[in-house]
């Protein structure tokens, strides 16, 4: 969304230009067509690879979209890697150090237990990292994009089934489905988990949390995917009517092809703008499945619950540590990702061209 | 006992309470801390409800202390001795000063005090409604609707003659067959009241009235106009504690009978009427004129219901009291703070945390690994460091203060080479050593928003160092938890109790006969189950807590338990135009007391 | 677009069925009890069984099932709450609901009250200083979490300055609004502000605009009209959404504020498994949602006659 004045050089492609190329703005949401893109008519279809290529060459022209990239992978990166970077261990106490304020040993401050606030940070950033990422990667990416291709393209009883299931999914509180769906699974699947472990020998299965990030990934993957279908399901239809795929099927182009070349560059910004919403949604369902005792299990570090548990005013007032880091930490990564969200939308948007 | 009901208390709730995060939970006493995100505002029956700041009398009640509250009016009649012996409620003739006290407040389940199981709908009602005998501010059963009463020779047949002055709300004076009726009604099964079998079941012919089999109370007589009499099964001296809980309220049976919204505007005979009540958002209680105790002073009490942030409300002057979390601690004790001279210590609550071990399951089953246990933790350090002295270590099952506590007896104290010892005596020391340590879970429960408490976090890491146990930590939601630990499926699981009424049974009896449904652990010990049972019927007081003394000592030894805190003292800020608040450790009609000195 | 609005509706009926159907199923076949969190530490296995077959509970799934929906079809009776005893469900919910919607309206008007004038400022701005600044303050706001945006407005506005009450509900013309309205209200601001930005851009852009300029007509005129017209579709999803949502709350904001809104409320009934009034909030989210959707679309093609609605003709 920050204007960025470097953006595609005139007669790129030796089309005609907007006046202004700076058309932003997430454009999935069904208004599209405007009249310039009668004009993308006469752009011959390009092969999916120089499209990409070409628009991350753009991306890569922002400097702001970098710096957020760079900012989004080094968290990520660090977050993947905790083990190896963190100073201390997560469970390590100190309890002489209970709620100590910052110093060189411990940048972000010790939190009750006197653990160190840096690591805690780091670890609960990874929490979010993984299930963001699993159930992104379950829910919106495969299941929401599959299935709305296929509703898009199908079209008839097959849109129809998918859309009312979706609706019927998505129109029951999503909160209280994945609160109930996780609290009648969680109790059985911890304890075949556990079962497991007994039977292998494997014994790190529940200690690292992974059976929790398995659970709620589960949870929000099967109620969250019906947004993303919709979407490129909009992307289809809109597609369809829109002249240049009449055009390319006229050319003679196949099915797959003019889903790989016109529609998955149409939604690879929405992708990344629901990427970053992901991250939101994420952390508030983690916030309230850890409320009611279901969540991450400690002493495993999670964002959310760092927040919840001193987002108040008392501890704003005496200890603001142990919720400025935190915050801080979200903070950053949701305003990164929003960012490149937009810088996204710019570089791969075809009318930007 | 009175309004407290026997609560399952969520360790991690009330903790977290203590240590700042939630509140407003359902006790009646102020929030104990700022019911920030955690918060539940209208957090009520589920024992996860944080009981707050809970208070009272250590030294006098609490603030400004009136000198009023008992004189001793026991009455022994002809029949043998009076059975409210240490007190009786002073009528209080002060003149009625007006003014309205604001305070945070949840909703209550239902206004009816026969479905009452709750704190927070016991609070509403004890105001609304009245018993024959309630609890003085020194928690004893001393009459209120009755005037007097006595127990026959045999302990089993109690006698009461009712106020002359006792009437309801409209004016209608309170008969003996207003009193039968509103006990037939409790145990009515269209009544469908949970709390019946407990706090009457004692009473001769209840049971019957329960399932259905009989139309009456056959232990409920009705003598005259004035004088009713109750029939129980065996000479048991905590009846009539029990009889104070609102399961015993007296109602209108003619407005219950006719108006099917008579809950709207309840004609109660409490020292308060029940002028608003909006779901969810107010409950206004105004002053009764005709109360038989004197009218309150307050012209009328406003219960916010929908929750807020308690500490800037009451530093913003929108409520008149709060209680204060740790957080906010160091802040307020610093003398040159302006809101340290309204900083009050609210005395601790009655209860008591444990982590229970299920002793039938592997390793529990051998009594030297629950000893182990117990050895390795400093409970001591924790209380300072983590929770700022806000608990102090549980030494027993009996809470400070509570009748039968005693000092003497041989409890846990954090030595780490013993429980080393111990635990190469038991018959797990080999496993322990391969490996082959049976997988140990200790589950807990999920409340309202209350963090995981953090000092578990330290138990389950000081079992790691010194004795190299490792306990994972399952957290489950509510419910399910409620489920699971009645069903005893759990092998290691955190709870606390708090009291409902002040008689060791409530706590030693309901939670370690090994025929109690409340006791979770599999905990069973023949000598315990008897010594019990004798102390049950017991006359004589003394005989009586020495009985449970030595109970509660086999059970230390037993070690069903670790054990962990008593809730320590609390704080809680009160304007300080509020005179007569008064902190106490059980939750009892007290409005009528408060008045504003300016 | 009749015939597929009154499709849809007709759909409307069976899809309750099914979400109160789901509903009720995932809640009875997984663990807890109502009764037995009514009775706390009370447990007694034979009061719970009494109470359980006093209250129904025992009848086997589907006859409770079509009981509950026989009352609700045959006297829109949505039954009565099992934690607040003796309450019918309407009664609780509605009064909530009405919180929920009022917050809500208040939470709209914030949103495109400063985002639309945002939008437009930035857009006219392109490529200043200002535009930067206005667009990264939205961003900005709109990636900060409630547990920091609350405690700190209370800080402020209630402790510092005492403006604002700190907490309570009074209805939608009392200053308590204020805070829990811009906390909610606020990151939605970032979202309009780029649709209406965009729009502007999009608009300026085109020929017509460049026509229209050619032709002489005042650059105000130019700008409001095409503009705004423009950016309809977006803000017009937005606002159907928000309608979706207006029967939803947010739990976090109504703790820190004290609001008697449905969120908080709905989950401590999952809390104490309270079936009659997670069923009842089911089947009115999911009405309000599929009524939002069914606006949206037709009015979506009213607006933009190129978008057909329903699906229509594959090639």
């Amino acid at each position: 969304m920050l204007p960025d004045r470097s953006g595609p050089p005139p007669h790129e492609h030796g089309h005609r230009q907007h006046t202004d190329d700076q058309l932003q703005g997430t454009d999935w949401s069904g208004n599209e067509l405007g009249p310039s893109d009668r004009e993308a008519l006469d752009e011959g279809p390009s092969t999916g690879q120089s499209y990409l290529s070409l628009s991350m060459r753009r991306l890569m022209r922002k400097k702001v979209a970098v710096v957020c990239l760079s900012v989004i992978v080094l968290m990520y990166g660090g977050a993947l890697l905790s083990p190896l970077i963190t100073p201390y261990e997560y469970t390590a106490q100190d309890l002489s150090q209970s709620r100590a304020k910052p110093t060189l040993a411990h940048p972000f401050g010790s939190d009750r237990l006197g653990r160190d606030m840096l690591t805690r940070v780091i670890y609960g950033l990874r929490t979010t990292v993984i299930i963001t990422v699993l159930s992104l990667l379950g829910g919106t990416l495969i299941m929401g994009v599959v299935l709305g291709l296929l509703s898009g393209y199908m079209g008839r009883w097959v849109d129809g089934l998918i859309m009312r299931t979706g609706e019927v999914t998505s129109s029951i509180p999503d909160i209280m489905l994945i609160l109930i769906f996780v609290a009648s699974l969680r109790p059985r699947f911890v304890g075949a988990v556990q079962a497991f472990e007994d039977a292998t020998g494997i014994d790190w299965l529940l200690r690292l949390g992974i059976v929790d990030y398995a659970i709620i990934s589960l949870g929000l993957s099967i109620f969250g995917w019906f947004g993303m279908a919709r979407l490129v399901r909009g992307q289809v239809l809109q597609a369809r009517e829109s002249v240049y795929t009449e055009a390319a099927l006229v050319a003679g182009s196949s099915t797959v092809r003019i889903l790989r070349v016109h529609m998955l560059p149409n939604i690879l910004s929405p992708l990344i703008v629901s990427i970053s919403a992901g991250l939101g949604s994420v952390a508030g369902a983690e916030l309230i499945l850890s409320w009611i005792g279901i969540g991450v299990q400690p002493p495993v570090p999670s964002l959310g619950r760092m927040m919840f548990e001193n987002g108040s005013i008392q501890v704003l007032r005496n200890e603001p540590h142990l919720i400025m880091f935190p915050i801080g930490t979200v903070t950053l990564l949701f305003l990164c990702f929003s960012i490149l969200g937009d810088a996204v939308n710019d570089a791969f948007n075809p009318r930007a061209r | 006992m009175k309004r407290k009901i026997f609560r399952i208390l969520l360790m991690g709730a009330v903790l977290a309470a203590l240590v700042g995060l939630v509140a407003c939970g359902g006790s009646d006493e102020p929030p104990a801390a700022a019911p920030e995100p955690t918060a539940a505002p209208t957090a009520t029956s589920a024992p996860a409800a944080a009981a707050p700041a809970a208070t009272a009398p250590s030294e006098a009640p609490a603030p400004t202390a009136t000198t009023e509250a008992m004189m001793s009016a026991g009455q022994p009649t002809a029949m043998g001795e009076s059975c409210a012996p240490s007190a009786d409620l002073t009528f209080d003739d002060r003149p009625p000063q007006g003014g309205t006290l604001v305070r945070l407040f949840a909703d209550p389940p239902t206004l009816d005090p026969h479905l009452m199981g709750d704190v927070t709908s016991s609070v509403i009602g004890g105001e609304v409604f009245g018993g024959l005998v309630t609890l003085s501010l020194d928690y004893q059963p001393v009459l209120d609707l009755a005037e007097t009463c006595s127990i026959s020779e045999d302990g089993l047949v109690y006698t009461f003659v009712l106020r002359e002055n006792a009437k309801f709300h409209d004016g209608k004076p309170v008969t003996a067959q207003d009193v039968k009726w509103s006990i037939e009604r409790a145990a009515d099964p269209d009544t469908l009241s949970h709390t019946a079998e407990t706090y009457l079941g004692d009473i001769v012919g209840v049971t019957d009235k329960l399932e259905g089999t009989a139309d009456e109370i056959s232990g409920v007589k009705v003598v005259d106009d004035r004088t009713v009499e109750f029939t129980i099964d065996a000479p048991k001296s905590y009846f009539l504690a029990k009889l104070t809980y609102p399961t015993a309220y007296v109602v209108d049976q003619e407005q219950v009978t006719d108006d099917g919204t008579w809950l709207e505007e309840p004609n109660g005979t409490g020292p308060f009427k029940l002028a608003t009540y909006e779901i969810g958002e107010l409950i206004v209680l105004e002053r009764n004129e005709n109360y038989h105790l004197g009218p309150p002073h307050l012209e009328s009490v406003q219960m916010i219901l929908s929750g807020g942030s308690a500490m800037i409300m009451y530093e913003n002057d929108e409520i008149h009291l709060t209680g204060v979390g740790l957080d906010d601690l160091p802040r307020l004790l610093d003398p040159n703070d302006a809101l340290n001279p309204q900083l009050h210590r609210s005395p601790q609550d009655f209860d008591v945390f444990y982590i229970g071990l299920n002793v039938a399951e592997p390793p529990f089953d051998d009594v030297k690994v629950r000893q182990a246990l117990n050895y390795a933790i400093d409970l001591q350090s924790i209380a300072e460091n983590v929770l700022d002295g806000r608990v102090s270590p549980a030494t027993g099952v009996i809470p400070p203060g509570f009748p039968s506590y005693t000092e003497n007896l041989r409890s846990y104290q954090f030595n780490p080479d013993l429980a080393r010892e111990l635990m190469q005596e038991s018959k797990y020391a080999d496993a322990l050593a391969s490996g082959d340590f049976p997988r140990v879970t200790l589950t807990i429960s999920g409340s309202f928003g209350a963090a995981i408490p953090t000092y578990l976090e330290v138990i389950l890491e000081q079992w790691r160092l010194e004795l190299g146990i490792e306990v994972e930590i399952q957290q489950t939601e509510w419910a399910t938890f409620l489920q699971d630990v009645n069903d005893k499926k759990y092998q290691m699981f955190s709870l606390g109790w708090i009291a409902d009424y002040p008689d060791p049974q409530n706590f030693l009896d309901v939670l370690l006969h090994s025929d109690s449904q409340s006791n979770h652990t599999n905990y069973g010990n023949p000598e315990v189950d008897r010594l019990l049972e004798e102390a049950r019927t017991e006359r004589d007081r003394a005989r009586r807590f020495e009985l449970y003394n030595q109970v509660e000592q086999m059970i230390i030894d037993d070690a069903p338990w670790v054990w962990t805190w008593f809730s320590g003292e609390g704080y809680a800020l009160i304007k300080p135009e509020v005179s007569d608040y008064f902190l106490l450790q059980m939750s009892i009609p007290k409005y009528r007391y408060v008045y504003f000195n300016q | 677009m009749g015939t597929y609005a009154a499709r849809r509706l007709l759909w409307l009926p069976f899809l309750l069925l099914i979400v109160t159907f789901v509903t009720f199923a995932l809640l009875r076949v997984g663990p807890g009890d109502p009764v037995q969190v009514w009775l706390g530490q009370h447990q007694n296995d034979e009061v719970r069984a009494r109470l359980r077959a006093q209250l129904g509970l025992d009848d086997p799934l589907v006859v409770q099932y079509v009981r509950y929906v026989e009352g609700v079809v045959t006297r829109l009776d949505f039954g009565e709450s099992l934690r607040y005893r003796g309450r019918p469900v309407s009664e609780l919910l509605s009064k909530r609901m009405l919180v929920s919607l009022q917050l809500n309206a208040a939470v709209v008007i914030i949103t495109l009250g400063v985002g639309i004038p945002v939008g437009l400022f930035a857009g006219l701005k392109q490529g200043t200083g200002l535009d930067v600044v206005a667009v990264t303050i939205a961003l900005v706001f709109q990636s900060l979490p409630v547990f920091i945006t609350a405690p700190v407005l209370l800080l402020m506005f209630a402790l510092k300055l005492d403006l604002l009450p700190a907490s309570g509900w009074e209805g939608f013309f009392s200053p308590n609004i204020v805070m829990p309205a811009l906390v909610m209200g606020v990151p939605g601001i970032a979202i309009v502000v780029r649709f209406v930005r965009a729009s502007v851009l999009d608009v300026m852009a085109q020929d017509y605009i460049r026509t229209a300029r050619a032709k002489g007509l005042a650059e105000s005129t130019v700008q409001w009209r095409h503009i705004l017209r423009n950016a309809m579709l977006p803000l017009w999803t937005i606002f159907g959404f928000t309608i979706a949502g207006l029967a939803g709350g947010t739990f976090i904001v109504e703790i820190y504020f004290g609001i008697p809104g449905v969120g908080l409320f709905a989950i401590e009934s999952f809390f104490q498994r309270d079936y009659p009034v997670l069923l009842a909030i089911a089947v009115i989210t999911t009405a309000l949602f599929v009524l939002a959707n069914l606006i949206i679309d037709v009015t979506y093609s009213l607006l933009d006659p190129r978008i057909r609605v329903g699906g229509g003709n594959v090639t």
